[in-house]
C-alpha cells in the first residue's frame, strides 16, 4: 500500500496526526461529564509542563527541579496582561510565553555555567523563593492572588457548553500546538545539537556546536512552554503563590520521570498519572480507612512506588521501553529472516 | 509495508475508541435535583480549617454541622437528613476554587452554604460560576456589599450586613463621639477592606493614619510596624477592620508596647475568644473597646437563641468552646434549614432560591437587625447595635442590644430603631 504523496513528508504526517488527535479529544470532551472534562484540562496542562521539563532535562541534559517557578511567571504575566490590557485571550497567552521565555533566557544565561546538582539547587531556590515575591508587591495581589477571565464560551456552542469544556478546549488546543512546535524543534538541527551536547559535550564542541549557547536556548524554549502551562493553570484557577508550591515542581519532575525523560510523547502518560493518582488514592483511602493520616499519605506512597518501579524496570519510561521492545523484536525477526 | 499496516491498525483502533466514546454518551443528571434523595440532602461548605486565618473561623462549619445533626435527630427537614460536607480552603481563593469544584463536580451537592471569605467567594463565583450553573449559594460568611447584586450573583444570598453598612454606622458614631481626636485605621487590602473604606467615605470620616495589610501577612512582626506607626503619629482612636488574627496581633503588640488608644473592633475580627486563643494577650486588654454587632453576644446567656445554641453545642459539638463563631455557624444552619423547609417537600434549586426571596425576611434567627430578603433585594441583616467590651471579653450594649442602627450599603441615611426579632421556633426546629 502506498501512502499518498502528501503524506510522504514526515512533517505533514506529524501535522495530520496532531489534527487527528485534536479531533479525537474534541469528541471525547463532548461525551464525558464535567468532572472528567475538568480533569482533562488539568491533564493537558500537566502534559505541557512535563513536556517543558523533558525538553530541558531529557534533551538538553540540564536538570531543573524548579519548573513551578516558570509556571508562576507565566501565570502572573498572563493575569497582569489580561487585567491591565484585556487583549484577546490568544495575545494574553502569547505574552505569557514570551515573558517567561525572556525570563528563562536571563536565567539560562547564568545557569548555563552550572550543571548537575548546582543547577538543580539554583532552580530549587527559584521555585521556593519566587512565588513569595507576590506578597511583597501590592500589584501582585498577595496570598489572595489575581484572577483573570477568559470570558464565557461563545454563544454559538449552545447553552449546554460548560465553562470547563471551554477551559478544556483552550488547554488541549494550546498543548497540541505547543507539542507540535516542540516536536518540530527537536527534529531540527537545534534538537540534534541539544542531544549531542547532552551525550558528550566535548565531542559536540569539536563538531562546532556552541554548547553554552544551545543550553541557553533550551532554557528559553523550555521556560516559554512552562510559562504557557502556568498561564493555563491560572486560567482554570487563581494566580497566587499557593498555586505554585514546591510540590508542583516536584510533581512535574515526577511526572517527567514516570513518562520517561527522553520521550516527549510519554509526557501525556505523566500528565495522566498526576491526575489519576489522587483519584486512586481517594478510592483506596475510602476503602481502607477514614483517617486523615492515611488519606494524606496514600498519594505519596503510590507516587513513590511508581517512581521506584519506573527506575528499576523502565528507567527511560514506559513509552521508551515499549519502543525498545518493538525494536528488539524487529531485530530478532530480521536476524531470523536472514 | 508493515509500518503502514501498523499505522492503519492504529488508525482503526483510534476510530473504535472514538466511536465507543460517542456511544457512551453520558446522560446529564437532572440538574435541579442534584444532591437530593428521598431521605437526604447534600450540602457543601468551604472554610479555613487550617492556615493563618483559621483560628476561630475553623469553628463555623462544625457548628453548622452540629445544628444539622440536631435537626436530623429530630426527623430532618421534610423527612430528609441534611448531610454537610466540609472542605478546608485555608482562606486561600485558589484552594476555595478547587474545593468548590470538588463539591460541585464530585460530591454533587445541592447547594453551597455559609462559604467564608470575601476574596474566596469572589474567586469561586468568577471561576466556578455558581450563578451560571444555578447552584444556590446560601448565607455566605462575608459582608462584602457587592454580593447583594442579584444580576451579578443570581443564586447568592449574603446574610451579614455589609462592611459598608458597618463602616457607615460606626463612622457616624465616631463623628459624633470622637470629634477632634486623631483617628487611625487598620484594614485588609482587598475587596473586604475596600467595602469598609467606601462606607467610611460615605459617612464622612477621615482617618489620619490608614494602614492597609495584605491578607496572609498579618503577624507579630507586621503588627509591630503598624503599632509603631500609629504610636508615632499619636493616634488616639484605632479602628481594627481586619480578620481575627490581625486584630489579635495588633492588640498583643500594642499591649506590650504600652500603647493604649481607644480601640474599635470590626465585627469580622472582633470575637474575644478567638483573640484570646490566637495570642498571649489577656482578654482584659479589650476592656473598654468599642464594637458593632448584629448578633447577640455569645456570652449573653439570657438570650433565648444563645441559650438554645449553647445546649446544642454541649450535646452535638462536644469539647468546643462556645463563642461568636460557633453562634454564627449555628445561626447560619438554622437559616439554611428554614430555607430548605420553605422550598417544600420536593425541593429544587429554583424553589430554594424562590423560598428565600419570598419568605426569607421572616425566617427566625438570632440576628437582632431585620432581614431584607425579597424578590428584588439580596440584602440580609441591615444594621448593627453598638457595644463596649467588658473585662471578660463580652460586648455590652452601649444603649440596649435591641437599639439597632439600620442603613444600606449605598448613600442612604443611618436610622436608629428598635428591633423586633422573631421568637425562637419550637425546639429551635424549622417551621
Amino acid at each position: 500500500m502506498h501512502s499518498p504523496k502528501f503524506l510522504k513528508n514526515p512533517n505533514r504526517r506529524r501535522l495530520l496526526f496532531f489534527i487527528f488527535l485534536g479531533w479525537l479529544l474534541l469528541l471525547i470532551g463532548d461525551r464525558v461529564d464535567e468532572l472528567r472534562v475538568y480533569q482533562g484540562a488539568l491533564i493537558a496542562i500537566y502534559t505541557l509542563a512535563i513536556g517543558s521539563v523533558i525538553l530541558l532535562t531529557g534533551y538538553s541534559g540540564q536538570l531543573s527541579i524548579g519548573h513551578g517557578a516558570f509556571m508562576a511567571v507565566g501565570a502572573y504575566a498572563a493575569a497582569l496582561t489580561q487585567i491591565y490590557f484585556s487583549p484577546p485571550i490568544i495575545i494574553t497567552f502569547l505574552a505569557a510565553v514570551i515573558i517567561t521565555a525572556i525570563f528563562g533566557a536571563l536565567l539560562g544565561g547564568g545557569a548555563a555555567r552550572l550543571s548537575g546538582p548546582y543547577l538543580a539547587g539554583t532552580t530549587l531556590a527559584l521555585a521556593l523563593g519566587l512565588p513569595t515575591l507576590a506578597n511583597q508587591f501590592e500589584f501582585l495581589g498577595g496570598e489572595t492572588g489575581l484572577s483573570f477571565d477568559v470570558g464565557f464560551p461563545p454563544e454559538r456552542y449552545g447553552f449546554d457548553f460548560t465553562l470547563y469544556k471551554w477551559f478544556f478546549w483552550i488547554a488541549a488546543l494550546a498543548t497540541l500546538i505547543m507539542f507540535w512546535v516542540m516536536q518540530n524543534i527537536l527534529k531540527s538541527r537545534y534538537g540534534r545539537a541539544w542531544k549531542a551536547g547532552r551525550s558528550n559535550q566535548a565531542a559536540a564542541e569539536l563538531l562546532g556546536i556552541h554548547v553554552g549557547r544551545r543550553k541557553v536556548l533550551a532554557f528559553t524554549v523550555s521556560a516559554g512552554v512552562a510559562g504557557l502551562a502556568g498561564a493555563l493553570l491560572g486560567m482554570i484557577s487563581i494566580v497566587s503563590p499557593s498555586a505554585f508550591p514546591l510540590s508542583l515542581s516536584f510533581a512535574i519532575i515526577t511526572g517527567a520521570v514516570l513518562a520517561g525523560l527522553t520521550s516527549l510523547a510519554g509526557s501525556i502518560l505523566g500528565g495522566l498519572t498526576l491526575v489519576i493518582i489522587p483519584e486512586i488514592a481517594e478510592a483506596i483511602s475510602k476503602n481502607v480507612s477514614e483517617s486523615e493520616a492515611v488519606s494524606a499519605n496514600v498519594p505519596g506512597l503510590i507516587t513513590g512506588v511508581l517512581l521506584i518501579l519506573t527506575v528499576l524496570f523502565a528507567p527511560n519510561g514506559p513509552a521508551e521501553q515499549w519502543h525498545h521492545h518493538k525494536e528488539k523484536k524487529k531485530l530478532k525477526a530480521k536476524s531470523k529472516g536472514s | 509495508m508493515i509500518g503502514s499496516f501498523r499505522k492503519k491498525s492504529l488508525l482503526a483502533a483510534s476510530a473504535v475508541i472514538a466511536a465507543s466514546a460517542l456511544a457512551l454518551t453520558a446522560i446529564p443528571a437532572q440538574a435541579s435535583r442534584v444532591g437530593v434523595t428521598k431521605t437526604s440532602i447534600k450540602l457543601g461548605i468551604t472554610v479555613p480549617l487550617t492556615g493563618p486565618a483559621s483560628p476561630g473561623y475553623a469553628k463555623v462549619a462544625p457548628a453548622m454541622k452540629a445544628y444539622f445533626e440536631y435537626v436530623n435527630a429530630n426527623g430532618g427537614v421534610n423527612g430528609r437528613k441534611i448531610n454537610l460536607i466540609i472542605k478546608d480552603d485555608k482562606y486561600l481563593p485558589q484552594e476555595a476554587v478547587n474545593r468548590t469544584n470538588e463539591l460541585i463536580l464530585r460530591d454533587k451537592v445541592f447547594a453551597i452554604v455559609g462559604a467564608l471569605g470575601t476574596a474566596n467567594n469572589l474567586a469561586v463565583n468568577s471561576k466556578v460560576r455558581l450563578g451560571a450553573r444555578g447552584v444556590p449559594t446560601l448565607f455566605v460568611n462575608t459582608g462584602f456589599s457587592g454580593f447583594a447584586n442579584k444580576r451579578k450573583f443570581p443564586t447568592l444570598f449574603p446574610l451579614f450586613p455589609s462592611y459598608a453598612m458597618e463602616a457607615k454606622v460606626m463612622g457616624t458614631y465616631i463623628k459624633e463621639n470622637f470629634a477632634g481626636k486623631k483617628l487611625g485605621l487598620i484594614v485588609q487590602n482587598d475587596d473586604f477592606g475596600q467595602d469598609a473604606l467606601k462606607g467610611f467615605a460615605t459617612a464622612g470620616v477621615k482617618f489620619d493614619e490608614t494602614i492597609k495589610y495584605v491578607s496572609g501577612t498579618q503577624s507579630a512582626t507586621t503588627a509591630t510596624t503598624w503599632i509603631q506607626k500609629l504610636a508615632a503619629a499619636r493616634v488616639e482612636v484605632v479602628y481594627l477592620f481586619g480578620v481575627s488574627t490581625a486584630t489579635a496581633a495588633a492588640l498583643a503588640v500594642a499591649a506590650q508596647a504600652g500603647y493604649r488608644p481607644q480601640w474599635i473592633l470590626g465585627s469580622v475580627g472582633g470575637d474575644a475568644t478567638t483573640i484570646r486563643t490566637a495570642t498571649a494577650v489577656p482578654v482584659a486588654v479589650l476592656n473598654g473597646a468599642l464594637g458593632a454587632s448584629f448578633m447577640p453576644d455569645a456570652a449573653d446567656t439570657a438570650d433565648e437563641y444563645v441559650k438554645f445554641f449553647r445546649e446544642i453545642n454541649n450535646e452535638y459539638n462536644k469539647g468546643v468552646d462556645f463563642d461568636n463563631n460557633v453562634l454564627a455557624g449555628m445561626n447560619g444552619g438554622m437559616m439554611v434549614a428554614q430555607a430548605l423547609k420553605a422550598a417544600g417537600p420536593k425541593p429544587t434549586r429554583k424553589k430554594l432560591i424562590a423560598a428565600i426571596e419570598n419568605r426569607g425576611a421572616s425566617f427566625a434567627s438570632a440576628g437582632l437587625a431585620p432581614l431584607a430578603f425579597s424578590r428584588t433585594s439580596r440584602v440580609g441583616y441591615t444594621g448593627y447595635w453598638i457595644g463596649k467590651y467588658n473585662a471578660t471579653g463580652a460586648i455590652i450594649p452601649v444603649e440596649a442590644k435591641n437599639v439597632i442602627y439600620t442603613t444600606d450599603s449605598g448613600n442612604g441615611p443611618v436610622v436608629k430603631g428598635t428591633s423586633k426579632r422573631p421568637a425562637l421556633p419550637t425546639k429551635g426546629l424549622p417551621e
